[in-house]
């Protein structure tokens, strides 16, 4: 958990669940796994608050516990993780791919769960069809047999799991008291109701597999298809590579090769918008020539000396860019040394994830800041909101409705304007930036299992 | 000895001023005053945002779940803090939550058991000193069935609380102490008087203590 990971994940509980969640869960991602105790002690937070606070932790996922340190018998331990808080950015994103693939039922399925952590499968289909129900028309309403369709679809494509039960906590020396009467009936499905989560399984459809997927190529393919499939040989990315001759040829997609090259094309894009085409000549000049002296960078880069000299030593600074240092004699003399740039594309991508989280933090940040200065602005709009909409309901005449509106100036309502567009900016491109930290954690996240 | 070198050139130090890459007759960049700027003119602009039906769809589903999650029970908020005095109208003006039960229902079978606040049974023994008694049933639906009970324990659980757990309880939960302060107004005083004779003219307000010698009509 590095520190931008940390106040990132800090940022995004206290959006989401309130300062209390965020200081227990800011505590345990620094401090590693704690008691109960403990935490109370250290957050100088009162025990019913931390108990509730862990209870919404748990529920969401974000807090494991295990029984502690010290054998079955001392007291339950819990741990954060940073990873799953993280993923609270791309919520919105799972919830439109569900959407684009099963429809309003998919999606309002999937928003259900993860809002609420885990549920059972009857909770979530009534909730579901009652949600459904209720905006459509007159006369008709959802049959539970098509939300459950949409479920097990959603449970066969692994958008949804079952979450795995969990043993009984603190059993070896005290007797077992059941807390509540056992799972509850249920209501509407037939199964016995199994509860249901999303965890870290839930990626976009496209990268589930960490590893290669064999594919048959019958040779009943078009000839487009065997064309594509050939050319994808021969270019550089290799995304699919031929892996045998039996039934007229197997191919193989490689899906580690696909997420190298997809990372390296973002840290190219990345210092060409920052540094420049120039720059992002040499990067690329470094990246496939692996250690370059300065004097042949300039030579293959065809860029001047100077200008070459002056970029190279930006991005060093910006350590995108190594200095390999390889010595011609043992006393390591300056003048007898060579000096070679390099660039390693697994410890670059990790630098810019961390920038990732950096930025992402920092536009949330700004985005409560910006909030905050125009608190007094926008709770005036939302109570002539609400009188305004009060008075439609109850049939005002115009004039009243216009005296209301006319209650906010001109000049607050170009204000209102102007915040709205930047708030709505700067979460659009939480959203975007959260595509860059996706591609990049399953880069790395693809290189450490292996 | 020691001035030598003093005011030749731009001055000696140890090491080697060209290394550097300040070379001679070169000048220095110029000296600095004040801190650099917070936000300093960038060279290039930041590519535009990706604009479409997608990100806007993105955009309006991500602010909904923020609003949405401020109203579910989830969010936890801090108990509002004391006022100075206590007023008449808290009794009937309890906005937020009072209790520290949990307002949703998680399955707590999944669960470690001490999270659980509602179980009045004595709980595991990693809380010695209470396990004797039972932990406080502060929900409402538990204390409007059993009223007296409730009663009758909470004040067991108070005194003992009070002596045992100071450290903690007793200065951060105001909630609670709040409702222990409205039983202890009727029933811990050790007074031979009856409760019910004695008006300290709190409820009625602005009476004068003047007027209580006159008969009451």
């Amino acid at each position: 958990m590095t520190a931008q990971e940390v106040r990132l994940c800090g940022l995004l509980l206290q959006e989401h669940f309130g300062e209390v969640v965020e200081r227990i869960g800011t505590h345990l991602l620094r401090g590693g796994a704690q008691n109960l105790r403990t935490i109370a002690n250290e957050t100088n937070t009162p025990l019913d608050l931390v108990k509730k606070s862990l209870c919404v932790l748990v529920q969401h996922g974000a807090c494991e516990f295990g029984s502690g340190r010290r054998g079955p018998g001392s007291p339950v331990e819990y741990r954060a993780s940073c990873e799953r808080v993280l993923r609270v950015l791309r919520y919105p994103r799972y919830i439109y791919t569900a959407k684009t693939l099963y429809g309003d039922t998919g999606e309002l399925i999937v928003e259900e769960v993860l809002q609420r952590g885990h549920m059972t499968m009857s909770n979530t289909v009534k909730t579901v069809a009652d949600r459904l129900t209720h905006n459509m028309e007159e006369g008709r309403s959802m049959e539970y047999s098509e939300v459950v369709s949409a479920f097990s679809k959603l449970v066969e494509t692994h958008f949804l799991q079952r979450c795995p039960p969990v043993a009984e906590m603190g059993t070896a020396a005290t007797s077992i008291t059941p807390a509540t009467p056992g799972t509850p009936a249920a209501s509407a499905s037939t199964a016995p109701p199994t509860a249901e989560s999303n965890p870290d399984c839930y990626k976009l459809p496209h990268v589930t597999l960490i590893g290669r997927g064999k594919r048959r190529c019958s040779s009943d393919d078009s000839e487009e298809q065997r064309g594509g499939k050939k050319a994808k040989m021969d270019s550089e990315m290799e995304f699919v590579g031929k892996s045998g001759d039996s039934g007229g040829g197997m191919y193989v997609v490689n899906l580690q090769r696909a997420l190298a090259n997809l990372a390296r094309a973002t840290l190219e894009s990345v210092v060409q918008e920052r540094f420049g085409s120039r720059s992002a000549r040499i990067f690329r000049l470094l990246l496939r020539k692996r250690h370059l002296e300065q004097k042949q960078v300039e030579d293959f880069a065809m860029i001047p000396a100077k200008e070459a000299k002056d970029m190279l030593y930006t991005l060093l600074s910006e350590n995108l860019v190594q200095l390999q240092e390889i010595p011609k004699t043992p006393d390591h003399a300056p003048s007898r040394t060579f000096y070679l740039y390099t660039v390693n594309q697994l410890p670059t991508a990790r630098l810019l994830l961390q920038h990732c989280y950096k930025t992402v933090a920092n536009l949330i940040e700004r985005r409560l800041f910006e909030t905050k200065e125009n608190k007094r602005l926008l709770e005036k709009s939302q109570r002539i909101e609400a009188i305004l909409a009060s008075q439609q309901a109850s049939g005002a005449e115009p004039e009243q409705l216009t005296e209301v509106e006319e209650m906010i100036t001109a000049p607050e309502r170009q204000q209102l304007e102007a915040l709205r567009h930047h708030i709505n900016k700067l979460d659009s491109t939480e959203n975007q930036v959260d595509e860059t930290v996706f591609l990049l954690e399953s880069y790395i996240f693809s290189t450490k299992t292996k | 000895m020691a001035g030598r070198g003093r005011g030749r050139g731009r001055g000696q130090m140890t090491f080697n001023l060209e290394d550097l890459g300040i070379g001679r007759g070169d000048s220095l960049p110029p000296t600095t005053f004040k801190p650099s700027p917070l936000f300093p003119p960038m060279p290039v602009q930041p590519v535009p945002l990706q604009t479409g039906e997608e990100v806007e769809y993105m955009l309006a589903l991500k602010q909904e779940l923020r609003a949405a999650n401020k109203t579910l029970p989830f969010y936890i908020r801090r108990a509002a803090p004391k006022r100075d005095v206590d007023r008449y109208s808290d009794k009937y003006q309890s906005g937020e939550p009072k209790d520290s039960a949990i307002e949703w229902s998680p399955d707590w079978s999944r669960l470690p058991k001490e999270l659980c606040i509602k179980v009045r049974k004595p709980l595991a023994k990693r809380h010695p000193p209470q396990v004797k008694q039972p932990k406080k049933p502060l929900v409402g639906k538990e204390e409007i069935l059993t009223k007296l009970e409730t009663l009758e324990k909470k004040e067991e659980a108070v005194n003992s609380e009070e002596e045992e757990d100071g450290e903690k309880k007793k200065t951060n939960e105001e909630e609670e102490q709040a409702e222990e302060e409205e039983f202890e107004e009727d029933f811990e005083e050790d007074t031979d008087y009856i409760m019910s004779y004695f008006d300290n003219g709190e409820e009625f307000g602005g009476d004068s203590d003047d007027n209580i010698d006159e008969a009451t009509y």
